[in-house]
């Protein structure tokens, strides 16, 4: 006879399911990984071809001032990125979550309609909108015939406008999920118990929905500090971002053992700033 | 999505039917974009029946990384004089066979041994030019002739630019009477103060399409390719080429087969058709660069011929590029720097 906790252990049947998922986990996860970590640590030669010589030069460049203030300002934009979607995707998150069920998948599919049209399109229709002799101004001046009209275009406005209209999705759909999920017993609970609006939105709902809203920070944060399309044809390239000299590196400057030593210092950073966010969290649910 | 899924097969299909004899048979060609007009090479696919796999690039650094990285086999590529100058060097371009090329003939002879390629066994010019000035002369009243009345603060944030390092430090240099393809650490430091200024001037850099940036009215005057002024004259006669006073750089982007090339008897038949007068005229009506097949000029209307920005009146001084090796790297961390900087 079978003891109960043997057939817990995964055997071959269970590791052969896993299969597809380690392997892709190997060639798309660890094998590229482990490249780029090999690579900055290498040099260049005259074309830019990778030379397999050990050398620590890429990550003192790394830490030199300049890039460490394009770290700092990608950070920056990506996190006034976030904060924008969290403030505009949450109200619509949640009206979509409360709405009607034959509502929701309606609403739901308003929001996903304009991904079907390619980034790199809904991007240059902002910039039909946002140049000078655009939609935008072209409707100012309608209105208001001797108004000068906004200069956005090429801006670092025109970055954070590119970067919240292509990522609030990323945002608003994790907080849905969450919002979907609440319990309108709970809210009627609060209210009953004396709370006012206010307080059952803050001490109820935002507790409640916050796993939404940490997923869609993920989602929105990460790829927006990497970004670099957006920060070229809105910010007009002017301004590098950390994406910008990666991709710089690869392609223009053909460093590509710089361009690996980036890559690497900014998945450490990742790292440690996830790691230390699961740190918190724990804290949080077990204060002992 | 599904309108591509429905006409690729329509389309293989019909290219099959006309072409029994190479149906199949494929081309990887990998150029600059906004080169080569698609029509051009649909032309080629319906008289061989090889179907050409187009890919583009937007510098002759990103083309170069591709190609030593060995990711894709291209066929036929485009680089421009100074970069063929390294594969050559490098070993990296396989030698042409003359004899499957009769239409070189057509080709002016000034454009024949250039200095990147003496023999003219590994490239073929393709198009040349020069970069130059472009004022919107409807915004712009004060006379422009070199970049030191492009980079003045009257100008902030009124100004396009190529994003090509090596471009901007090489004008800084003329107006420093530097010598240009001489790189040193003392002449770019001479040069960085000017580059600093310059960059905080500077609304856009754009090296694809620079005159979206002038045609949509976000900026006033330009330092581009004189193939996007040209276009820029063609849309609207107030915008104006200058070749600055300082120097002129001039380029010869040539065409040249890949040592790695599979199918380079294709290759050979796609450049042979681009040297054929009536199809470069095509090349010509599309992209007014300066044309350097002397039988397809012939075939230009004098509105084309008279375009300042393609055909520059009077025999001004050109200085073209070459290899600077590992100098290219030091170019591109001032530019990075000096634009992190503001």
């Amino acid at each position: 006879m079978k003891s109960a906790p043997d057939r817990r252990t995964p055997r071959w049947r269970a590791w052969l399911l896993l299969t597809p998922m380690i392997a892709w986990l190997v060639l798309f996860v660890v094998a590229p990984t482990a490249i780029l970590l090999v690579y900055s640590f290498c040099e260049r030669d005259e074309v830019g071809r990778v030379v397999f010589t050990f050398s620590l030069e890429n990550y003192r460049r790394v830490f030199d001032p300049i890039y460490l203030r394009i770290f700092a300002r990608s950070v920056g934009y990506a996190g006034l990125t976030t904060v924008i979607c969290i403030l505009a995707g949450y109200p619509v998150a949640y009206c979509i979550g409360r709405a009607r069920e034959e509502w929701r998948h309606r609403l739901l599919l308003l929001l996903m309609v304009p991904c079907w049209t390619s980034f790199l399109i809904r991007t240059y229709a902002w910039i039909t909108i946002l140049k000078e002799e655009g939609l935008l101004n072209g409707l100012i001046r309608l209105v208001a015939p001797t108004a000068t009209g906004f200069d956005l275009m090429y801006t670092p406005t025109a970055v954070v406008i590119g970067l919240v209209y292509a990522y609030l999705p990323f945002m608003i759909l994790p907080i849905y999920g969450s919002v979907e999920k609440l319990d309108g017993a709970l809210i009627e609970a609060a209210h009953d118990l004396g709370a006012g609006p206010l307080r059952v939105f803050s001490s109820v709902i935002i507790p409640l929905t916050l796993p939404g809203i940490a997923a869609g920070t993920l989602l929105v944060f990460v790829p927006a500090v990497g970004m670099f399309a957006i920060t070229d044809l809105m910010g007009g390239a002017r301004v590098p971002l950390i994406g910008n000299v990666i991709q710089n590196q690869f392609l223009v400057a053909r460093d590509w053992p710089f361009g690996a030593a980036l890559g690497a210092v900014f998945m450490g950073l990742f790292a440690l700033t996830y790691w230390i966010l699961l740190r918190l969290g724990a804290r949080e649910e077990d204060p002992a | 999505m599904k309108l591509t899924r429905f006409l690729l097969p329509a389309l293989l299909a019909l290219f099959t039917v006309t072409n029994p004899a190479r149906a199949g048979e494929e081309l990887n060609l990998f150029g600059w974009s906004e080169y080569i007009p698609q029509g051009v090479l649909d032309g080629f696919t319906k008289e061989t029946g090889i179907k050409v796999n187009f890919e583009t690039y937007a510098s002759n650094e990103e083309l170069l990384s591709k190609l030593v990285a060995g990711g894709g086999s291209y066929d036929l590529i485009q680089p421009s004089d100074y970069t063929a100058e390294v594969m050559i060097r490098q070993k990296l371009l396989s030698p042409l066979d003359l004899a499957q090329l009769p239409n070189l003939k057509n080709l002016a002879p000034e454009f024949r041994h250039l200095d990147h390629d003496p023999d003219g066994r590994y490239t073929v010019p393709y198009m040349s030019g020069t970069v130059g000035i472009v004022v919107n002369t409807e915004r712009v009243k004060t006379p422009i002739k070199g970049y030191r009345d492009v980079f003045t603060p009257a100008f902030k944030d009124r100004i396009v630019v190529l994003a090509d390092p090596r471009e901007l430090v090489t004008w800084a240099m003329f107006t420093e009477k530097l010598p240009i393809n001489h790189v040193t650490p003392e002449s770019l430091a001479r040069v960085r103060p000017v580059v600093a200024e310059w960059v905080k001037l500077i609304k856009v850099f754009d090296s694809d399409s620079p005159k979206t940036a002038l045609l949509n009215g976000d900026v006033d005057v330009g330092v581009v390719w004189s193939g996007e002024a040209a276009i820029l004259w063609n849309e609207n006669r107030k915008f104006q080429y200058i070749l600055p006073a300082e120097g002129v750089p001039q380029f010869v982007d040539v065409l040249a087969i890949p040592a790695t090339a599979q199918n380079k008897a294709a290759a050979h038949q796609l450049i042979n058709y681009l040297l054929r007068p009536d199809v470069s005229r095509q090349i010509s009506a599309a992209f007014p660069y300066t044309n350097p097949n002397a039988e397809a000029r012939k075939l230009l209307t004098p509105e084309q011929l008279a375009n300042p920005a393609s055909y520059p009146p009077g025999h001004p001084k050109l200085t073209t590029f070459h290899d600077i090796g590992k100098a290219a790297a030091d170019i591109d961390r001032l530019v990075t720097d000096l634009k992190s900087a503001r």
